[in-house]
């Protein structure tokens, strides 16, 4: 009963991006996923790698308007980790089907398939970044992600007017255009 | 040129267009497959770049609470310092857990062969044991006047023609009553009463013998709850473990009662009957059976001896079966089946209330 109010008290100030909350439930649940991966061949770096990974993928999924909280939170993580470390193994060739799944989640395929592509999408957007270059990566950070007015990153990059900075913008967000989806349709065909 | 488009499309895929311009630029890209393609990939673009913006702002945060916990851990090796001490639990306790296990196997493959034996014996000692519910008036009247005779030596009452009785519920708002068959077997009159409506004079329209089911239609013509009822009768068979009530009077007051279907078959598996764990006493024959939505799904007909808890009712389905066999009948008006489940919302003392007022103590007279 008091793990499932924690559950949804959780929940829903992750939903509202509070940081302690997501900081409670980092806490609460590693001991439980170090100790899966450590007794299956993993290190404790892999398990915080592993661990990361989990909790972001029930982050991003609680952004989720639709989502709806059908599980324990700890069932939730344990499932996508198992997984996520089941994956890794058979990567590294250490593959026995061994792991426990002692709270199976029926519909964790779904979940993974997303995540993954969000996950590819992430790996392909801060490749095509790094190739971009500065001060064109920035311009765009700071327009598109950091939401700065024109007129700040104008005075911020030292242009003479707006027009200049915005002409600027557009040519760097072709150029990352370009880049960008060379890389997606090449990682999209792996 | 150029960048006016970027900008509407950069506009358009921020959200940060009008209602009627993005409108215009929806109807746009349904005619220009050209723009529509660059716009689409320009949403895409943007929405990649601000998914990976939050997704590297969340990464960060983890990083840091991550190295807070090492950190954490290391000074006072709270979270992570003892795991490793008990890395494996299980490993420690494996042999006294296989001991634990084979003994278990031992057992229960015992218990299994010696059960198996004396199935078919517990098989024949069952068989006979079936008991109606009908309660007998006569008996409980003679045991009573033996006490009378006792305490006040008085023998002058006579015993009336022999009494029977059980239970009985509306099934239609016409006056039709369902009640079992083995409670107005042999009967030359049956009265029903309840508080609502007091005695009411009824003739047995149907008494089937196979399904234990009878059919009683009140006598007074001018009978009628001018409402429909609000219970229907299922026609689904009721899940194991579905709770069940019941009302009935095995005694001069309305009783409830309340258990679980426990099986889908009856009484030497008859496929027409449930057992249920309601507590049931002589007098409850007859009595409906309803389900958590507040629906009928059997008439309670009879008991095992000699086993606790195991009550039968007739299904629900084979009443329905047996009201299409009524005969039709020009004189009175048919039986016309409740359509409507008005309890599904009422918690169940509100359903009992509702309940109740249809449900009648069936007395018979029987001939003599």
């Amino acid at each position: 009963m008091a793990e499932y109010y924690f559950d949804e008290l959780i929940f829903n100030e992750i939903r509202k991006k509070n940081e302690v909350a997501l900081r409670e439930l980092y806490k609460t649940h590693y001991p439980m996923v170090y100790h899966l991966i450590c007794s299956n061949n993993g290190t404790e770096q892999e398990a915080k790698d592993v661990y990361q990974e989990a909790v972001l993928a029930f982050y991003e999924r609680a952004q989720q308007p639709d989502f709806v909280l059908s599980c324990k939170i700890k069932t939730y993580l344990y499932a996508v980790s198992r997984r996520l470390w089941l994956k890794r193994l058979w990567e590294k060739k250490r593959f026995d089907n061994n792991i426990p799944d002692n709270e199976p989640f029926p519909a964790l395929d779904e979940e993974l398939v997303d995540f993954e592509e969000r996950e590819r999408n992430f790996e392909t957007m801060k490749q095509s970044l790094e190739a971009l270059g500065e001060p064109c990566r920035s311009i765009l950070e700071d327009f598109y992600i950091r939401d700065l007015t024109m007129e700040s990153i104008r005075e911020k990059f030292g242009y003479t007017n707006a027009d200049n900075a915005k002409n600027q913008k557009y040519k760097c967000l072709q150029r990352l255009k370009k880049i960008f989806f060379v890389k997606y349709e090449a990682a999209d065909g792996k | 040129m150029e960048n006016e488009k970027l900008e509407l499309m950069d506009a358009y895929a921020q959200g940060k267009l009008s209602r009627e311009e993005r409108y215009e630029v929806q109807e746009r890209m349904l005619q220009d497959e050209q723009f529509r393609r660059e716009i689409e990939a320009h949403e895409k673009l943007v929405h990649n770049l601000k998914a990976y913006g939050t997704r590297q702002e969340i990464k960060a945060k983890l990083a840091r609470l991550e190295e807070e916990l090492t950190i954490n851990s290391k000074s006072n090796s709270s979270v992570v310092g003892d795991i490793p001490a008990r890395k494996n639990p299980f490993k420690k306790y494996w042999p006294m857990a296989a001991v634990a296990a084979s003994v278990a196997l031992v057992s229960i493959v015992g218990t299994l062969l010696m059960t198996k034996s004396l199935a078919s014996e517990l098989e024949t000692k069952q068989t006979a044991i079936y008991k109606e519910l009908r309660k007998n008036f006569e008996q409980i009247q003679r045991s009573q006047s033996r006490m009378m005779e006792n305490i006040a030596k008085s023998s002058e009452k006579p015993v009336p023609p022999g009494r029977y009785g059980g239970s009985g519920f509306l099934v239609s708002a016409n006056g039709y009553v369902v009640t079992s068959h083995h409670v107005v077997v042999g009967a030359d009159s049956v009265y029903i009463e309840n508080a609502a409506f007091g005695p009411l004079k009824t003739s047995v329209v149907l008494s089937d013998d196979t399904n234990d089911v009878a059919i009683l239609r009140i006598d007074d013509p001018s009978f009628n709850l001018q409402r429909p009822l609000s219970y229907m009768i299922s026609s689904a068979e009721a899940n194991l473990g579905e709770e069940v009530f019941t009302l009935g009077f095995p005694r001069e007051d309305i009783v409830f009662g309340e258990g679980s279907i426990s099986a889908l078959s009856g009484y030497r598996q008859n496929p027409n009957a449930y057992q249920v764990s309601v507590p049931v006493n002589p007098g409850n024959s007859g009595g409906p059976l309803f389900n958590d939505r507040g629906d009928l799904v059997g008439i309670i007909s009879g008991i095992q001896t000699e086993t606790t808890g195991a009550a039968f009712a007739i299904k629900s389905s084979v009443l329905l079966n047996v009201i299409e066999t009524l005969p039709a009948d020009s004189v009175h008006q048919p039986l016309v089946l409740p359509r409507q489940n008005q309890l599904k919302h009422l918690n169940k003392v509100e359903r009992i209330k509702k309940w109740k007022d249809n449900v009648f103590v069936v007395r018979v007279y029987a001939k003599k």
